[in-house]
């Protein structure tokens, strides 16, 4: 209650100033007044008597002054005043304020838009009910699909029976691994194929996320079981925009994929783009469609067919390690019991030694979780950045507060505490950091998104929102706050404590100048230490992804475009008409002019891998650790196409067709590893491990290795098939070498597909050296963010050198103009000034080296066949901060060298 | 010639502005008169003290305001105890009673 009447008053007092005052006035009248006749009544004159009240009570003007500062609302009021006047001082030198606001912007920008980046990939809570009671079962970590026990991926056969059985969840969902992004349907009985992103997921997804539809009725249990009749799709909140302009009449229509037609039953909320970061679903469709979406997809009813991720809520009240106990147990006996009653040796290992981790999906499954090490490490970088445009804005104020003294000693002398200076400076600063923080929120909303566009694959940005949401400006204004006080309250300390003497006595105070430049030299110090330790980070960086641009690939990237056809749009079936439908592509594409070889195959560069083990006929396996073999489907042109080399024998040619016998090419270490002395060609091998198939494969030639899944990987073992010979798989890319203009190529190949199947959807996927970069995208940023970022610490660090020595030579033009009257020859002059500057430069230096070995260590596994403590990165950035920061002293060392002896002297 | 005027132990003044209106209600001279006539001239109270303790009183809800004309026809700001402020007048009475005590007894020991 009192508190309330405590705030109601102050409240009144602040907006109904004058009424309040003037009630002040008037009670302190009276009482002064009665004061008064009671002096008179005892026989003094009232000139007299009025001295007396003033002598013992009090003056009036004071006794105002201090009730009217005992409230709560006079903090305010002197806050509001402090900042006009704060803004005042601030207009006044529009030079110091713009070159601090935006050194401040650049820093607080930086931070902001990193953050923006790290809050959405990381931080990010995904726009469902209570996010915090989601596990996702295994890491998430591996999408696809592989056999067997495994901690990552389940079969649809396993969700069934886990979300029977399991006493710990309130609901389990499932969703396929994989976004299938190459469908291509036909919308609304319209007769154009257009692309579209397809989410298969049980009829259970949306009511464990409780996500509530905005249109329609959302998935059930039923969309679950019988397989293959559920022809049925939840659409995207933008998909709806973009496609219907949010036609409410949506719901009903139908969407043709292959031979089924889906209708629409509902439209997901705006805020809602499915549970993996970084995609965004157009059509969500039940599982039990498989089949019928992406015919090369059919392992529902396969116990061993793992593609899935499985996503539960916990039951209330229930622990993760209670949970994650339970479905441990419940899955162990699952796995057994799909192994049959005789369970093979090795598979009774694998299920023993299994466990699946329960991991928080609170912030969704991420593609871009990649990414977190390089934002952790850009985030201490831009921290950094910022640490060093506060010293600069700190060696800034105190030059100023030097040329302030006067005007705060006189505000002393008239009555002002220290306190009331002090606070009245750091009102100045945290102005200057609001400022800066606005501007840089501007800067970071236009960098983070410059950044986004940069690490998505295509021309269409990542679905990632970066927008600031209450998180990213709650840590700009924190941040700026506590960049104010870091770069304020020195200076304002300082500058509370003047010494009112000295400062009233003729000219530039000479008294605190000794501290100031000390405190001012230790700043410029550790700037250039940190700036040190910033560019010898950017320098590994650097070296690193020209580390890995340099790789032997092991392939010729240039001049390769990509494509991919969609068959199953137009009903294709894996048989011989899908063969003749690649192969007769891959002929017309090879006759077009440009065109110097063209190829099929499965799997391209870092866009996923068929990994599988082998058995060799005729040998026993290896008694340690057999490595997988990636595996390859792929056209005859394959290796000419690509630029593979071959080594042994030959690659595969005409007389291999679809009926002949099955031929492999391997890659030298497979040829190593798996055929051990003498020659591979003629032996026998089979893919998946066990007798059964061992004899399935005959090698016919041994080429290079290459790089199969990212460029710093080691060696590994690859066999290539024909894709006629091993048909499994719908999908195919092409791979196109050109001669000339790549611009010219793409109609051409778009009219040769045509002239094969004139309904043919064929998506152009860029070219394979994009596809490369792409694959080197995290390294790549962390490179050039961390290298803009170290310019610019060095950039800010030799400002500050400048600054802090020119105020030097500003302040010491009397003694260079004796020292010149004296006879002291220019170029000494000169030197004494640079050498300032070579020390600091120096000093820095010394104090970096061993931060920057330290920080070196912690990012070590960021680095790809480059040392921490790399000698030659440490020379260029020593070399680089010398160069800069003397470049920084040149200016003002040459402006000491021409100090006129006549007018310096005359200067005071 | 009479003792200078003492300064008023920490924190006593409000409790002594509540007990003189514990009496009747009463302005800001009279609170002062009043205060000094009961302490026979020990406790003389500065118009800056008073009128600060009177706004602290007065937003904590122990004391309401009021204007009222004075017997001199004037307009004065008259103040009346509260039932919070009654409260809070008992609580500070007793408890300084108790430390009044303790301190004499500490005092007499020796």
């Amino acid at each position: 209650m009192s508190f309330l009447r405590n705030i109601a008053s102050g409240l009144r007092s602040l907006f109904r100033k004058e009424q309040v005052d003037r009630e002040l006035d008037e009670e302190l009248r009276a009482y002064q007044e009665m004061a008064t006749e009671e002096k008179i009544k005892q026989g003094m004159s009232r000139k007299d008597a009025l001295r007396a009240v003033r002598l013992e009570r009090g003056s009036l003007e004071i006794t105002k002054e201090l009730v009217r500062s005992g409230g709560w609302e006079f903090f305010l009021e002197t806050c509001w005043r402090d900042l006009r006047f704060a803004s005042r001082t601030l207009r006044k030198s529009p030079g110091f304020t713009a070159v601090a606001v935006l050194t401040l912007a650049l820093g607080i920008g930086a931070n902001a838009a990193i953050f923006s980046l790290f809050n959405a990939v990381l931080l990010r809570n995904l726009p469902v009910k209570n996010p915090n009671e989601l596990a996702l079962l295994g890491t998430g970590r591996g999408s696809g699909s592989t056999g067997g026990v495994n901690d990552v991926l389940y079969s649809y056969r396993f969700y069934e029976e886990l979300a029977q059985k399991n006493q710990v969840f309130s609901d389990t969902s499932a969703m396929m691994s994989v976004l299938f992004g190459g469908i291509h349907g036909r919308v609304d009985g319209s007769a154009n194929l257009e692309p579209m992103n397809v989410q298969l997921v049980s009829g259970t997804y949306f009511s464990v996320l409780g996500v509530q539809p905005v249109l329609g009725r959302e998935f059930s249990k039923a969309d679950d079981e019988p397989l293959g009749v559920h022809a049925v799709t939840v659409i995207s909140y933008s998909w709806w925009t973009r496609r219907f302009a949010r036609d409410p009449a949506v719901i009903g229509k139908a969407i043709a994929i292959g031979s089924t037609l889906y209708t629409i039953v509902s439209v997901t909320p705006t805020e809602f783009s499915g549970t993996t970061v970084g995609e965004s679903p157009d059509l969500w469709i039940p599982l039990s469609m498989e089949k019928q979406v992406s015919p090369g997809w059919n392992g529902l009813e396969d116990r061993w067919w793992d593609s899935l991720y499985i996503m539960a809520r916990l039951k209330p009240g229930m622990s993760v390690a209670q949970a994650e106990a339970g479905t441990n147990v419940l899955a162990k006996a699952i796995w057994r019991d799909f192994a049959g009653p005789v369970i093979p040796p090795d598979r009774q290992r694998n299920i023993d030694e299994a466990w699946i981790p329960l991991t928080s999906a609170a912030r969704g499954l991420s593609e871009l979780r990649e990414y977190s090490s390089p934002l952790q490490m850009l985030m201490v970088v831009v921290a950094l950045v910022l640490l060093i445009a506060c010293a600069n804005i700190a060696n800034l104020l105190l030059a100023r507060s030097a040329n302030r003294q006067r005007e705060i000693a006189v505000r002393t002398a008239v009555g002002a505490g220290r306190a009331r200076v002090f606070r009245q400076l750091l009102t100045e600063s945290l102005l200057l950091a609001c400022l800066g923080g606005v501007l840089g929120l501007l800067f970071a909303s236009w960098a983070s998104r410059a950044i986004l566009a940069w690490i998505s694959a295509g021309p269409e940005p990542l679905p990632l929102n970066i927008a600031p949401d209450v998180r990213v400006l709650a840590f700009t204004f924190l941040i700026s706050l506590v960049t104010a006080l870091l770069f304020g309250t020195l200076p304002a300390l300082r500058s509370a404590h003047v010494n009112l003497t000295d400062a009233f006595k003729s000219g530039r105070g000479a008294a605190a100048l000794g501290v100031r430049s000390r405190f001012s030299s230790a700043l410029i110090v550790s700037q250039v230490a940190l700036s040190f330790v910033l560019l010898i980070g950017a320098g590994l960086f650097l070296r690193t992804l020209v580390n890995l641009t340099r790789v032997n690939r092991g392939f010729d990237e240039k001049k390769v475009l990509l494509f991919s056809i969609d068959p199953p749009a137009l009903g294709y079936k894996l048989d011989s008409r899908l063969v003749n439908l690649y192969q007769q592509i891959e002929q017309r594409v090879a006759a077009e002019p440009g065109v110097r070889a063209d190829s099929v195959s499965l799997s391209t560069f870092s866009q996923g891998a068929w990994r599988a083990p082998v058995s060799v006929l005729g040998a026993t396996p290896n008694a340690g650790d057999n490595p997988h073999v990636i595996h390859n489907a792929v056209g005859a042109g394959y290796f000419a196409t690509m630029g593979i080399p071959l080594l042994i024998e030959r690659v595969f040619g005409p007389q291999d067709a679809a009926t002949s016998p099955k031929v492999a090419v391997i890659n030298e270490t497979m040829a190593r590893f798996y055929f051990p002395g003498g020659s591979p060609i003629g032996r026998r091998f089979g893919i998946e491990s066990g007798p059964a198939h061992a004899a399935d494969f005959e090698v016919i030639g041994v080429v290079k290795d290459a790089k199969y899944e990212s460029l710093d990987e080691r060696p590994q073992p690859g066999a290539y098939y024909l894709y006629s010979q091993v048909l499994k798989h719908f999908y195919y890319d092409f791979e196109v070498r050109y001669s000339g203009d790549p611009h010219a190529i793409i109609p051409e190949v778009r009219s040769a597909a045509a002239s094969v199947d004139p309904s043919l959807p064929l998506v152009y996927q860029g070219t394979l050296s994009e596809q490369v970069d792409r694959s080197v995208a995290s390294q790549s940023l962390t490179a050039r963010l961390s290298a803009f970022f170290g310019f610019l610490a060095v950039f800010l660090a030799s400002i500050g050198i400048y600054g802090l020595m020119s105020y030097g030579v500003a302040r010491r033009t009397n003694e260079i103009g004796i020292r010149v009257a004296l006879g002291a020859p220019r170029s000494h002059v000169f030197w004494m000034i640079l050498r300032d500057g070579l020390l600091f430069a120096s000093t820095g230096l010394a104090l970096g080296v061993p931060i920057a070995l330290a920080a070196g260590r912690l990012v070590s596994g960021m680095l790809f066949s480059t040392k921490p403590a790399d000698p030659a990165t440490m020379l260029v950035a020593a070399t680089l901060l010398i160069v800069l920061n003397v470049t920084a002293g040149y200016l003002p060392a040459r402006r000491a060298m021409r100090v006129d002896p006549i007018v310096a002297l005359r200067y005071e | 010639m009479p003792d200078k005027p003492s300064d008023l132990v920490q924190g006593t003044l409000d409790m002594l502005i509540l007990k003189t209106l514990a009496l009747e209600p009463m302005h800001g001279y009279g609170i002062s008169v009043r205060i000094e006539q009961i302490s026979k001239g020990v406790f003389r109270l500065n118009a800056g003290s008073l009128f600060l303790a009177i706004q602290r009183l007065e937003r904590d809800g122990l004391i309401d305001g009021e204007w009222k004309p004075t017997e001199n026809n004037r307009r004065a700001r008259y103040y009346t105890l509260t039932a919070t402020g009654r409260k809070r007048l008992n609580n500070e009475t007793r408890e300084w009673g108790r430390q009044v005590t303790a301190i004499a007894r500490i005092l007499e020991a020796s």
